[in-house]
């Protein structure tokens, strides 16, 4: 029998339409925001790698780092995000995922908001060297909502259609 | 998979991203470049709307002062490293061929390595970079980088456009749009 919190991949064929009308709305809403959190970031990490050294002379114009950490960070980053957007989209470590997500988001809306005081004119490279829009209010605006959107997904994970019901389960 | 099986997993993932960029900045292909992008960029005194900053250099058309200047002037600040210089060369090239007979057109380079991005910067770096990136607009080595502490604005390249009255109308840095820039140099011209 299908119950209020038995996960849809477990739902014999058929039944999804009836599981899906009696899917918890928080449970469904964290599916919604971890899917798009983790499509963002797996977008973001996608279109960094392979551009080390335009990532590293985005993040070293913020002037906020040593240049020992500008150039590993830079490199590393496309991968990171790749991996928290992947676990994000499947439901795995969700809990640990999101917080991280948050960190990050709120790290990158903490960057910008410097930039702007202190009138620096630094492109937000947040997704790849083609993206040269201007760091400015509103996009700490984006970010920090995008912070607020992980925690949500933190605070209710793992949310519906997730690995990590089904290793609780196991 | 058990969940202690994919933490370790990750534990491990994370670990070789980690060590994978370190290597990578010390010995990696394109190290070099990558450790020239994560220094900082110098902040010029140049200021939108203010004086613009005298200097003079010998450039490829001969010897540029910008008092003795008759036109406005699109100056990029450039580093041969760069790889948003290197994008941009397209878009000054083409910015080049509109307005060279109303607007004075000059490159400075601005860092003190070259283009393989471990090597110290030179004249020959900068006509290594002519050559290969196709540049027609007058190129300048500035070897005590006078210009760069000048005129950047934090990143590579720096685009100043200078009125016919001396004055900043536009300073910008990073790859800039081919139809931003139409607009500043219309916009100068007026």
């Amino acid at each position: 029998m299908v119950g209020l919190i038995t996960p849809l991949y477990d739902a014999a064929p058929g039944v999804g339409v009836a599981v899906a009308q009696r899917m918890d709305p928080v449970k469904a809403a964290v599916l919604v925001v971890r899917v798009f959190l983790g499509g963002l970031l797996l977008a973001a990490g996608g279109l960094k790698v392979g551009h080390p050294a335009e990532l590293a002379a985005n993040i070293a114009v913020f002037r906020l780092l040593p240049a020992a950490i500008v150039g590993p960070l830079a490199l590393a980053l496309p991968y990171v995000e790749l991996l928290l957007g992947g676990y994000l989209v499947a439901g795995l470590f969700t809990r640990v995922a999101a917080c991280v997500a948050a960190a990050q988001f709120a790290a990158y809306a903490a960057a910008i908001a410097s930039a702007v005081v202190r009138h620096i004119p630094a492109a937000c490279g947040c997704f790849g060297p083609h993206d040269t829009s201007v760091a400015d209010w509103p996009h700490v605006g984006y970010d920090a909502l995008l912070a607020a959107a992980s925690a949500f997904v933190a605070y209710g994970a793992p949310g519906a259609l997730a690995v990590d019901r089904k290793l609780r389960s196991a | 998979m058990t969940r202690r099986a994919l933490v370790v997993a990750t534990t491990f993932l994370l670990a070789l991203i980690a060590l994978g960029a370190i290597l990578y900045y010390f010995i990696g292909p394109r190290h070099g470049a990558v450790q020239n992008a994560s220094v900082s960029p110098i902040v010029g005194k140049a200021q939108l709307g203010a004086p613009a900053p005298q200097f003079e250099v010998a450039s490829t058309a001969g010897l540029f002062d910008l008092s003795k200047a008759d036109k406005p002037v699109f100056l990029e600040v450039f580093a041969t490293w760069c790889p948003h210089c290197q994008h941009e060369v397209a878009i000054v090239n083409r910015l080049y061929q509109k307005y060279r007979t109303s607007v004075e057109f000059l490159g400075v380079s601005g860092s003190d390595t070259a283009m393989d991005g471990t090597s110290t910067a030179s004249e020959l770096d900068v006509l290594n970079w002519v050559r290969r990136f196709k540049v027609q607009y007058p190129v300048a080595y500035d070897p005590l980088l006078n210009v760069a502490n000048l005129y950047l604005q934090g990143g590579f390249p720096t685009v100043a456009i200078i009125g016919k009255d001396k004055k900043i109308d536009y300073l910008d840095s990073g790859e800039i749009a081919y139809q931003d820039l139409v607009g500043a140099i219309e916009k100068v011209l007026r």
